[in-house]
């Protein structure tokens, strides 16, 4: 018989996993007000909602179609006279005015253009729910991909122009990996400003000369391995060392920066930057997992960067991503760089084999 | 009244617009639900957009657009086309911006809108006092030490940044964002290949460890400025960690050790290195850092198989790794 102490210890560390896979059905529905600054990126708030429900495998309480057609009306499509092909790609939602189409040809606009990361998590939604990519003007994504990359090889969000940094850099190496065509950036510029944003600490920052950060250095080395070139670009000294930094990052959780608090979303960026450099096995599994569940809102649902905090979909995505790193029963396994579940990846493998096949028959 | 005021200014000022709502289809994802306020401030803010109109009243609403989303980088970028357009007053933009920023110091839009100004006017004066006057509320807002690192770069601001540094770090040792800034100055400047200057960072470092031993970030700088400099080398410095190590330990200070006693193997593999240095590694993995043992009793794996009597013959790790070549014998 338990102790009561015992038994609210046990309760403390219990993974309520319904109660997530409501927090995400109710992110997909309607958020309200105070989430305006959210509006720009409502594409990526479904993707950490469908990826999250994929990781519970509780993709069946959505209705995938309509899902779908909602992100190709994100599109922006090339116009009658493809004068907009440059700024092609994904939106992050409706909030230019566009009327509703999921189809072409594309609307002219003054001002409408796709957004590096609303492409990426557009094409990586796509996939988990199940979707061909069938619709997916490849070469336009692809065309509105290179016209986003600066001199130094990073990129900025936009072809308006926005800040340049090595998030936009992984976003465009997801959209490569997935699309299987490199003819969208020139990768080895983009190798060059990742090397140059090493620290002298050995973590990655978000440019040259900026401190180190967990979020940045997953950015980097998911980067290098989704180009395959991780090996290439960083020596064997540099890519220990480059362990030993992401290793001293776990505290019970881990944070992102030395001296900072931990926050439950760096249980993946920083652990699935070990699982990729094969180290994650020697961090510590009980204390990670304590950390992520103590973050854990126990009436809403989802997780919170820091205990007795408001849980968000980004926070409730990667502490889920997180426990699924170490091996949670009941959670399917993530890909660490492309961060999709390993099915959702399996079907992208088979979709891009069909492909390889259809371009081969192609006289 | 007030009320009736507001209906009569939107029939006056914007009767010729048809506002554009917004359209996310039969069955929208993730929908904000927001007041008939917010939607009519965005609608006539779409309308405009669409036809590209430059005017004051256009300028006016990218305002209050932002004030309901300043994250919004569409209007951000609308509002600098309009201040081009109609040649708007920088200085009061800057003011604008300033407000912005010290309300919502983690936006991006709102600093890189500051960037774009800034450049503009070509003019960075007010820059540093701004960007301190945002730290001392926030000491490691990453967005705030960016567009430092931008500013100092781009208008050749290096002269006082070091003692700016030093100040930090009196007010809080463990800030690594200082820490960084501090390598980032240096290095741009005098650079660390003069002994004087890697001495006298050397023996700051020390110092700074010797008031506050548990501090990760001292010890990566220290580390980081040697460690392709002859970790091993530096004349006096094993010594002075071996001593430290009675009276401030930490695990930063035992894996400071190992990657010494590592570099020291690197031009000449001895027994009694080698052994010192999985020693401390066992005293980490058992002891100090025990968070981090399954890693420490790797890396003891890892020295083992690179410089100990196994090495010569190549066998692999038992994690399956193969020790690299290059092994010494033994004399």
């Amino acid at each position: 018989m338990l102790s009561p102490l015992q038994l609210e210890e046990f309760e403390q560390i219990d993974f309520l996993r319904d109660r997530h896979v409501r927090f995400f059905q109710r992110t997909l529905q309607v958020l309200p007000e105070r989430y305006a600054s959210l509006e720009t990126t409502r594409l990526t708030v479904m993707f950490f909602a469908v990826s999250g429900l994929d990781v519970l495998d509780a993709l069946d309480v959505i209705d995938r179609n309509n899902m779908i057609e909602w992100i190709y009306s994100l599109q922006v499509l090339p116009t009658e006279d493809q004068s907009n092909l440059s700024r092609c790609g994904f939106r992050g939602s409706s909030h230019i005015g566009i009327p509703y189409s999921v189809k072409g040809p594309g609307v002219l606009h003054p001002y409408d253009s796709g957004h590096v990361a609303m492409t990426y998590t557009g094409l990586t939604s796509l996939l988990i729910l199940g979707d061909d990519l069938s619709r997916v003007n490849k070469q336009a994504c692809l065309a509105g991909l290179k016209a986003l990359q600066l001199e130094d090889g990073s990129f900025c969000a936009v072809p308006e122009g926005s800040e340049n940094d090595i998030r936009f850099i992984y976003c465009a190496a997801c959209i490569c990996y997935m699309l299987d065509d490199w003819s969208g950036m020139d990768i080895q510029k983009a190798i060059e400003y990742i090397r140059g944003s090493m620290s002298y600490d050995n973590g990655f920052g978000q440019g040259a000369g900026l401190e180190s950060h967990g979020g940045w250095t997953f950015c980097a080395i998911a980067s290098l391995c989704l180009m395959g070139r991780l090996e290439e670009a960083l020596s064997q000294r540099e890519l220990d060392r480059i362990r030993r930094w992401c290793i001293m990052r776990q505290q019970s959780g881990f944070h992102g920066r030395p001296n900072k608090p931990v926050d439950t979303c760096y249980s993946f960026w920083v652990g699935a930057t070990l699982e990729l450099l094969d180290v994650f096995q020697y961090t510590n599994y009980e204390k990670n997992r304590n950390y992520i569940l103590s973050t854990q809102d126990r009436l809403v649902g989802g997780f919170a960067k820091w205990p007795d905090s408001h849980p968000d979909p980004l926070h409730a995505y990667l502490g889920l991503c997180g426990l699924s790193l170490i091996g949670e029963p009941n959670l399917r396994k993530v890909h660490p760089a492309l961060n999709i579940t390993q099915r959702a990846f399996q079907h992208l493998q088979q979709l891009q084999q069909t492909w390889r096949d259809n371009a081969g028959t192609c006289t | 009244k007030l009320f009736l005021i507001v209906i009569v200014d939107s029939l006056v000022h914007w009767a010729d617009l048809e506002p554009v709502p917004q359209d996310d289809g039969p069955n929208p994802v993730v929908k904000i639900a927001y007041s008939e306020k917010f939607s009519d401030v965005y609608d006539y803010f779409r309308a405009l957009l669409k036809k590209d109109e430059r005017s004051d009243r256009a300028f006016a609403l990218t305002a209050e657009a932002i004030e309901l989303n300043a994250a919004n980088y569409t209007v951000w970028h609308y509002r600098r086309v309009l201040l081009q357009a109609l040649q708007k007053d920088l200085r009061e933009e800057m003011r604008y911006i300033t407000d912005i920023i010290e309300e919502q110091p983690k936006n991006y839009q709102v600093w890189h809108h500051r960037r774009m100004v800034v450049e503009w006017l070509n003019d960075p004066s007010e820059e540093l006092e701004f960007i301190a006057d945002i730290l001392s509320q926030d000491a490691k807002n990453y967005h705030a030490w960016q567009h430092r690192q931008w500013v100092i770069q781009e208008y050749k601001l290096w002269d006082n940044e070091l003692e700016f540094v030093e100040k930090l770090l009196e007010e809080d040792v463990r800030n690594n964002s200082v820490w960084n800034q501090r390598h980032f100055v240096i290095s741009h400047t005098t650079g660390y290949s003069s002994p004087a200057i890697l001495d006298r960072e050397v023996q700051y470092c020390l110092n700074q460890i010797r008031k506050a031993p548990h501090n990760e970030s001292a010890w990566n700088y220290l580390k980081g400025i040697l460690q392709d400099r002859g970790m091993s080398s530096h004349p006096g410095l094993l010594e002075q960690v071996l001593e430290l190590k009675e009276t401030h330990c930490s695990p930063y200070l035992l894996a400071f050790l190992v990657d010494c006693y590592e570099d020291a193997l690197e031009n000449n593999n001895q027994k009694e290195t080698l052994n010192r240095a999985l020693e401390v590694c066992e005293y980490l993995a058992q002891e100090k850092d025990t968070i981090r043992k399954e890693y420490w009793l790797f890396l003891q794996r890892s020295l083992e198989s690179r410089f100990g009597p196994s090495a010569a013959s190549g066998e692999p790790l038992a994690d399956g790794t193969e020790p690299p070549a290059g092994q010494q014998e033994l004399s």
